[in-house]
């Protein structure tokens, strides 16, 4: 079924359609989700939410940029709100003493590198995770996260720079990447 | 974005891998999300919830002593909707022999490579191990040194000896010479011999734990791996395949020490934890519940009267005598399982005490009645004659008042499903039913005689057995790792308290408040 018929069997509530395109785009967004996610199931209600929006939101998609791209934005809004809910994650996106902060390194798997990049990711607290993962992979602002998140653009950068340095320390410790200089921008910040 | 300023290779890297990571979701999430969107189409969850447990419990009754195999399989014949604790193998995947029996599969021209994974899956059972073999139908290059003989041909040469402990030396030595183990699962749940040998044999590959259900996932993982890889992008999967295979076949156990084995350990533990198995995915689901009803009973009577023209036969029986409801409480212990997001399915055990009071005269002396019976054979009702020292205030005359107490102990099996109607954050609100099939070990009967002047004491006209439905309706709510429900409950006793032959019917209910703490495994 072409991406075309796909959303226009969506925006007449058609089951197939719905499923087709839920076929096609579930696996990467479940992918997503596990990534805020604390297990797979939760991953899995997420992702349950989240369709549920995107197919009742579906009318509003102007066709403008990429259909994935669309439906991510509403899957990571979705992963957000429902963290957000979540009493611990309003205690972890404070914490600002990473030192205090132990990760589940042994949480980590070696099968494969994209998953163990994604453990590794999982590892992490709950607060650094969510920053860095609106942030890198995601490709949100500090402005946007902090705008999600209901925190100060200081803190979502200051969260990323230790949620950065932390998962870095890990995946060398992993052998997963080497240790590099630090690189700095254009600006001089990390 | 202000993001494009500050990516570097770092950033890239983590995107890259994180983009090629995705998973699979469970087919419950799209039912779920179908339901929400087609309300008026919902999937008939309880209808084939009721129909999978019928089938579970009819092939668990047939294959009963019998060996059996421990993988979910169905013949449709597609792979890519399994979720982790489902695996679902193609319609090539016939052959499953059981008790070291061997049949042939059956191939199909044209199958898409991933409906083609599996060809053989051989089940045995023996007093000291349990084994599967899944036997791999990848390409014949991704294994140069696997040759004969492979694992059919063992098992056709077991057929022929009839000799399990040959199969499993012959496995064992299969397993060791050919460095495989994605392509072979094994379940060694009574002992540790195989596993042992496995793990000399491949190292620490992801498959090598102390917990077969481990192994046997991860091997069977793998394999859905490839089968998902496939259905994305064939030369890819043919790629990951190669690559995987090769590290599997390329781990030297030698090249690790102990420490790395120790942490991979620990890893692949937690892991399982996190990702539960098909084995132990139920351990999520299941959950144990006690719970207390103080309840408040409640009876009908009736009559069924042939032939005969005592005051018993007529007019309704309830407005002649005195009764009124009396205080009950049912208690017990249930386990309850998740069958579906919404729907849980429960069975446990039930201890019910049930008591309805009668206003009745204690007479100066005994005096001789008599109840009204029901003849098997005929069907016509005779008087039967009993004595009696308790008389009914509305006809009888009493020296001084008295309550009689119409008891049962009852012990119930429950067996029904809970379905959840909504949830708001951490409260559920649930309707359920359950069937109790009861038995009933005391209590006292009082009869009202056939006269209606006096009440006999006949306790042993109580049925032994009978049918008893429960109605709920309760909120959960969840208080840290335990749940409270709170809810209103009708207990309905489906046949007469009493005996056939008795021309009284007594059908009571009780009405009552169920208190119930319930928490995971």
């Amino acid at each position: 079924m072409t991406e075309e018929l796909m959303l226009s069997g969506c925006l007449k509530n058609n089951a197939t359609a719905q499923e087709a395109l839920y076929n096609r785009f579930s696996p990467r967004m479940l992918g997503v989700c596990y990534r805020f996610a604390k297990n797979r199931e939760d991953a899995e209600d997420m992702l349950q939410e989240g369709f549920i929006k995107v197919f009742s939101q579906m009318h509003q998609y102007r066709n403008e940029g990429a259909l994935e791209g669309w439906i991510r934005r509403i899957i990571v809004h979705t992963c957000i709100n429902i963290l957000k809910k979540n009493k611990k994650f309003s205690d972890s996106i404070d914490i600002t003493n990473a030192h205090s902060i132990h990760i589940r390194e042994e949480m980590i798997p070696s099968i494969m590198q994209a998953k163990q990049v994604v453990e590794c990711i999982r590892s992490l607290p709950l607060g650094y995770k969510t920053v860095l993962n609106l942030y890198a992979i995601e490709g949100y602002s500090h402005k946007e996260i902090a705008f999600m998140l209901d925190i100060e653009e200081s803190t979502s950068r200051s969260q990323y720079t230790r949620a950065k340095s932390m998962l870095e320390e890990v995946l060398v410790r992993k052998k997963i990447i080497q240790k590099t200089k630090k690189k700095t921008n254009f600006f001089g910040a990390v | 974005m202000e993001n494009e300023f500050y990516t570097d290779e770092f950033e890239q890297f983590l995107k890259e891998k994180s983009d090629q990571f995705s998973m699979y979701p469970s087919r419950r999430v799209w039912y779920s999300i179908y339901n929400n969107l087609h309300p008026s189409r919902r999937w008939p969850s309880v209808v084939i919830s009721l129909f999978f447990i019928s089938s579970l419990i009819l092939i668990g009754y047939l294959n009963a002593g019998e060996n059996s195999i421990t993988r979910q399989i169905n013949t449709e014949g597609t792979f890519i909707n399994a979720p982790d604790e489902q695996i679902t193998v193609s319609q090539s995947m016939s052959g499953i022999n059981k008790g070291g029996t061997s049949s042939k599969p059956k191939k199909q021209q044209g199958q898409q490579i991933y409906s083609n994974v599996f060809s053989d899956v051989i089940t045995n059972e023996t007093d000291f191990y349990d084994y599967t073999i899944v036997k791999s139908n990848r390409p014949v290059h991704l294994f140069n040194n696997v040759t004969s003989p492979d694992v059919k041909s063992i098992a056709e040469t077991a057929e022929t000896n009839n000799n399990n402990e040959n199969v499993i030396q012959d496995v064992d030595a299969y397993i060791k010479s050919n460095q495989i183990f994605a392509d072979v699962a094994i379940l060694n749940k009574k002992n540790k011999v195989l596993s042992s040998k496995m793990d000399n044999h491949v190292g620490n590959s992801t498959s090598i734990t102390d917990n077969p259900d481990e192994l046997n996932v991860s091997s069977i993982n793998n394999s859905k791996n490839i089968v998902s890889s496939q259905t994305a992008n064939n030369n890819k999967a043919q790629e990951f395949t190669l690559q995987e295979s090769k590290a599997v076949i390329n781990a030297n156990p030698d090249q690790e020490n102990n420490t790395a084995k120790n942490e991979e350990k620990a890893w692949i533990e937690n892991y399982a934890f996190e990702n539960k198995s098909p084995a132990k995915k139920w351990k999520g689901r299941l959950s144990y519940q006690v719970y207390v009803t103080p309840a408040v009973n409640y009876r009908k009577l009736s009559t069924k009267v042939k032939g005969s023209a005592t005051p018993f036969a007529n007019g309704d029986i309830n407005h002649s005598i005195s009764q009124k409801p009396g205080f009950g409480f049912e208690a017990g212990l249930g386990l309850n399982y998740a069958a579906a997001r919404r729907l849980h399915v429960k069975a446990g055990v039930q201890f019910n005490y049930t008591n309805y009071n009668i206003s009745a005269g204690q007479a100066n002396q005994p005096v001789a009645t008599t109840i009204l019976l029901n003849d098997p054979s005929t069907g016509f009702s005779y008087s039967a004659a009993r004595t009696s020292t308790t008389s009914n205030t509305f006809n009888g005359t009493a020296s001084r008042p008295v309550t009689l107490h119409n008891r049962t102990y009852q012990i119930s099996l429950p067996i029904g499903f809970g379905y959840k109607l909504s949830s708001e954050n951490n409260v559920e609100w649930f309707a359920g039913a359950t069937v109790q099939p009861t038995y009933y070990f005391g209590g006292k009967a009082h009869l009202i005689s056939s006269d209606l002047k006096s009440y006999v004491s006949e306790p042993s006209s109580i049925n032994s057995f009978n049918l008893n439905l429960g109605f709920e309706t309760y909120m959960n709510f969840k208080l840290g790792t335990y749940n409270l429900q709170v809810g209103p409950q009708v207990r309905y006793q489906l046949n007469s308290t009493y005996k056939k032959n008795l021309a009284l019917i007594e059908k009571p209910y009780a009405i009552g408040l169920k208190f119930g703490l319930t928490k995971g495994f």
